[in-house]
């Protein structure tokens, strides 16, 4: 694995699918909104702004009723192949929250990478991220390794 | 920036001496003295890497006025990795999600195309 793979969490996931559907379904509010958010949650709000530059701001609320904001700024958009974002927790705004506001750790900016590839009328997506910050410093690494170290000791 | 907790415990974390200190202190409580030692480096060098650890929040140090051993405290490292954890989640239970979605998107278009 290539030494960028060691800093991503990648999640894959195989749908009986025409890649066409899954590209909608990632880039139109109207869709994302049926189906972002862990199990339980409901997306109310969904912003997209498909193009390089262009903001998203969608939003998730808990079974208790919390909501939290994502917002984030799209670096790559290459149609039904090749999505790259930003993601941030926000107000509602889009305003970014501070590590004050939201606690250690939930503030980080995320690199978010969504590839899209069919296959046999299939469509595999490939969600990637890394925290802004972990690629900036390569810190994570240094984190992996105390890890290791914690875990021996 | 400088008060942002977070950028506190990266910089704390990329020195490698610091991040010896900070394996040497998950076997247990070490005074300065006891730190310094295979480091090669004085107690003032020392004391000044773990002040630093100190204001990220990963040692603290005991009261005792001679030796104030230094203590691991790993809390702002797990708060990292929880958020990073819960993120992946995030994706992760979205993408089922969406393919019980996609599911009955399918089968809505087919029967309006009939």
């Amino acid at each position: 694995m290539d030494q960028e793979g060691e800093r991503l969490v990648r999640i894959s996931r195989t749908f009986e699918a025409p890649l066409e559907l899954l590209w909608r379904a990632w880039t139109e509010p109207d869709h994302f909104m049926k189906w972002y958010g862990p199990r339980g949650f409901t997306a109310p709000t969904c912003e997209i702004d498909l193009r390089v530059g262009g903001r998203h701001l969608w939003s998730m609320r808990s079974p208790d009723g919390r909501q939290m904001y994502f917002t984030g700024v799209y670096k790559v958009v290459v149609p039904m192949e090749r999505l790259v974002f930003t993601d941030s927790m926000s107000d509602a705004e889009g305003n970014l929250m501070s590590a004050e506001m939201v606690g250690p750790g939930m503030h980080v900016t995320m690199d978010v990478t969504v590839t899209f590839a069919h296959a046999d009328g299939r469509t595999t997506v490939t969600v990637s991220h890394v925290g802004e910050e972990h690629a900036r410093t390569g810190w994570e690494q240094a984190f992996d390794k105390l890890a290791a170290m914690l875990a021996k000791a | 920036m400088t008060k942002d907790p977070l950028s506190l415990t990266f910089s704390a974390l990329a020195d490698p001496t610091r991040r010896q200190i900070l394996a040497r202190l998950a076997d247990g409580e070490l005074s300065v003295t006891e730190l310094a030692q295979p480091f090669k480096m004085t107690m003032p060098a020392v004391s000044k890497h773990l002040k630093v650890l100190e204001r990220a929040g990963l040692v603290v140090r005991g009261r005792e006025a001679q030796l104030r051993p230094a203590r691991l405290q790993a809390e702002p490292l797990r708060e990292v990795a929880d958020w990073v954890e819960d993120y992946r989640r995030i994706w992760e239970e979205s993408l089922g999600r969406l393919d019980a979605y996609l599911k009955t998107m399918q089968s809505g278009e087919k029967r309006s195309d009939v």
